[in-house]
């Protein structure tokens, strides 16, 4: 598994408390591996809590054109790019 | 189902109205027609169409076209690889239509050559009553996906009521956003067929962050509609937006409380409409949630209640439907909710039968026992508690995750020695909480405190 920079550590640990998955810690998170659907198996709902979750820490407003929600979950390492390139 | 065999008009409205709002701009309803009928010459020769159409328009016009071409749209209860595939094979004379395909399955993808005819050349199709337009597939974890017929009919005279029930004191063209898709049925009455039938124009856009949604609601003229659900309008009301202005707010799916009803009205002077219905009967019932306990029923449904069963009725349907819901009919074509049948969940729009899920659990290899149930009303998920010595909460999940739809699939999953059943084998749901507190209660000791981070 490639290694997690200190942003995406802090972007998986986000994941982790906001979505409740106890099972995991942050250092599994592949930051290459898909979020949603076959990799850590998140849905829209979990998306909406993570936007929530998101726009509160970093006070980052998600946005995406309609097909391209699942590129900024497409994995730790784009959601953690996008949140350091929109960041006021 | 009466069937009348007298065909009605593919819309009723004025050629001159604008019917969507596009990629470029507002379409009139004879650009709209004019495109649909030249759509339908060209599409694949078939009698089924998977619509997989994410921009609304696009759906739209494929939709219509499939119509006036004679075929029957698909409407898959989920876009998972695997439900589609499953789909595609079991009507094997099907082709996806969008902007995207599956590999192996014929796809078109709408683009065509536009014949530069004169709008005045234009008929508008009429289509028979008893053609069948759509075959909506409900799933959730009860199984394999169960058919339900959409006749001409039956959307066409379910539309009518929609707009009684939903379209009352609007003056002028209704611009409306959906932010659920046209593949679900919420989706197809309001986004699609209603336009189909009333002065509304539907945005092309299917905005899923609050942003965007703000976003694309300030770019429709008013007055606006916004088509949603509780947990979407529960995430737009973190949208950074000022002085929006939402005349209708339309809310399906899941039950909505008072306090975000009223916050949506006072934020966005808006009237907050909530709809109660299924895929199999469509809408079916209405009620202002902020200044209404009770729903009313559109007139043209009879509704019987015996004993737990609710059976509704409608000349349009084209079968009766059971409800998986408790009602008290109230009289005056009113009833109170009372809730949901037992045995029944809904998570994200998508029902759910718990007797299915707690079967797949108990028939995974290695599982001894246990108990997938909804730890309280306000839980946005299922947990689990399972014995399974050898097996690890994610061998649970993976064994569960290619039968059930992903909301469905229990979080958190928690391993225990055993389950306190009664000696008749019955698990009361009082114990399984009690027990699923306690677990929680030693693993958040296990794990230090959470509650020491809260500063």
């Amino acid at each position: 598994m490639p290694p997690q920079s200190e942003h995406e550590k802090e972007v998986a640990e986000l994941i982790i408390e906001c979505l409740n998955l106890e099972d995991l810690s942050a250092a599994d998170i592949d930051p290459e591996e898909p979020l949603f659907g076959d990799g850590l198996g998140l849905d829209s709902i979990d998306a909406l809590e993570l936007a929530l979750a998101v726009t509160q820490k970093y006070s980052v407003q998600l946005r995406a054109d309609d097909a391209n929600v699942e590129e900024i979950f497409g994995s730790l390492r784009n959601l953690s790019a996008y949140i350091a390139e929109n960041s006021p | 189902m009466q069937i009348l065999q007298t065909p009605h008009p593919i819309t009723t409205r004025r050629l001159s109205e604008i019917i969507a709002h596009g990629p470029s701009g507002e379409i009139r309803v004879e650009q709209f027609l004019a495109c649909a009928v030249a759509l339908s010459r060209q599409l694949p020769d078939r009698r089924y169409v998977i619509n997989l159409a994410t921009d609304r328009y696009t759906f739209l016009l494929g939709f219509c076209a499939a119509i006036i071409a004679g075929q029957c749209t698909l409407m898959p209860p989920n876009r998972q690889r695997q439900t589609l595939l499953a789909l595609a094979d079991e009507y094997a004379a099907c082709y996806t239509f969008g902007e995207e395909g599956l590999s192996n399955v014929e796809h078109f993808d709408g683009t065509i050559d536009m014949p530069t005819s004169d709008a005045a050349d234009l008929t508008i199709p009429e289509i028979a009553a008893d053609h069948l337009c759509a075959i909506v597939f409900t799933s959730g974890s009860t199984g394999a996906p169960t058919p339900n017929r959409k006749y001409w009919e039956t959307l066409r005279v379910g539309t009518q009521s929609n707009i009684d029930l939903l379209m009352q004191n609007i003056v002028g063209r209704l611009n409306l956003l959906a932010t659920v898709p046209p593949q679900h049925m919420w989706g197809l009455e309001t986004s699609i067929l209603l336009p189909l039938f009333f002065d509304v124009a539907v945005s092309h856009h299917t905005p899923f962050f609050p942003a965007d949604i703000a976003d694309t609601l300030e770019s429709l003229p008013e007055p606006r509609a916004l088509v949603s659900s509780p947990v979407h309008l529960n995430a737009f009301l973190s949208a950074d937006v000022d002085q929006l202005k939402i005349d209708r707010i339309y809310s399906a799916t899941a039950p909505m409380s008072v306090e975000l009803a009223q916050e949506l009205e006072r934020r966005f002077d808006a009237q907050v409409i909530e709809v109660f219905g299924c895929s199999e009967s469509g809408i079916i019932a209405r009620r202002s949630t902020t200044s209404e306990v009770p729903w009313q029923l559109s007139k043209i449904f009879r509704v019987d209640v015996s004993d737990d069963r609710v059976l509704i009725r409608a000349p349009h349907l084209s079968e009766n439907v059971i409800l998986h819901d408790l009602i008290e009919l109230i009289g005056d074509g009113r009833f109170r909710w009372l809730g949901r049948h037992q045995d029944m969940v809904n998570i994200a729009g998508k029902r759910g039968s718990l007797i299915d899920l707690n079967h797949r659990l108990n028939t995974i290899p290695g599982v001894i026992d246990g108990v997938i149930f909804m730890p309280d009303e306000n839980s946005k998920r299922l947990a689990a508690l399972v014995v399974a010595p050898a097996l690890e909460p994610s061998d649970i999940l993976e064994k569960l995750r290619p039968g059930i739809e992903p909301v469905f699939l229990p979080r958190p999953v928690y391993m225990v020695p055993m389950l306190p059943r009664q000696e008749t084998g019955k698990l009361a749901r009082k114990i399984v909480l009690e027990l699923f507190a306690k677990t929680q209660r030693s693993r958040t000791l296990e794990n230090g405190d959470p509650a020491d981070n809260s500063s």
